[in-house]
């Protein structure tokens, strides 16, 4: 179990296709991927769940993984987040 | 990889739905209109949408949305005339929302799911609230 917070910075927040990039990267991994912002939590494998989350620029929002793949999940994602989606 | 056909009484809302949708999956994933009728008027066609369907199997099955409903009716006919053709496709009708639908089904079908895996991200639009 691993958690790690991200604050949001590209401009229309996790949108539709920032979304889908999250769910395509989680779903290349064994563990459970949770996205977690405004109070909810989100499976990060299903595309609906994490625009369903409704993050906008400058939220903050938590990736928890959990299992035997969790710091490659983790790594993957971190990439995506840190380059803000490639947006911007 | 499961392909995904979109039914609409509409050519171009079938054709703007696919367009949407391959902007969210990815440039492999089989996504097909199947709008209209061949004549380009409003409504839904059995032999297009079963044209569809074959197009969109890579042989792991299709998963079809639909907007309203003969479109129901219509694509229930193209599985049948596939059956009567001799064709073994695995189909599966979502009963979800069709945009939303189509573009939660496309990125599952993309990332790899089953065909159960991707009905269900197409029915789930269902339930996904868009204001918070």
């Amino acid at each position: 179990m691993k958690e790690v917070a991200y604050m949001i910075v590209n401009r229309l927040g996790i949108h539709a296709r920032p979304a889908a990039e999250i769910a395509k990267i989680a779903s290349k991994y064994d563990c459970n991927v949770t996205l977690k912002g405004n109070n909810k939590n989100a499976n990060a494998k299903s595309l609906l769940m994490i625009m369903a989350l409704g993050i906008k620029n400058g939220q903050e929002v938590t990736i928890a993984v959990d299992g035997p793949d969790e710091e490659k999940a983790i790594e993957a994602l971190d990439v995506l987040i840190t380059n803000n989606f490639y947006e911007d | 990889m499961i392909g995904i056909v979109v039914v609409s009484h509409s050519k171009k809302v079938a054709e703007g739905i696919v367009e949407l949708s391959m902007q969210m999956a990815g440039p492999n994933q089989k996504i097909i209109a199947a709008g209209g009728m061949d004549d380009g008027e409003i409504g839904t066609d059995a032999v297009r949408i079963a044209n569809a369907i074959k197009e969109a199997d890579t042989g792991q099955g299709v998963v079809v949305l639909v907007d309203l409903g003969s479109a129901v009716i219509s694509s229930n006919l193209a599985i049948e005339l596939l059956e009567e053709e001799g064709l073994n496709i695995d189909i599966k009708i979502a009963d979800g929302p069709v945009l939303e639908g189509a573009v939660s089904a496309s990125v599952q079908a993309y990332i790899g799911g089953t065909i159960e895996e991707v009905v269900s991200a197409a029915e789930l639009a269902r339930e996904v609230l868009k204001l918070q």
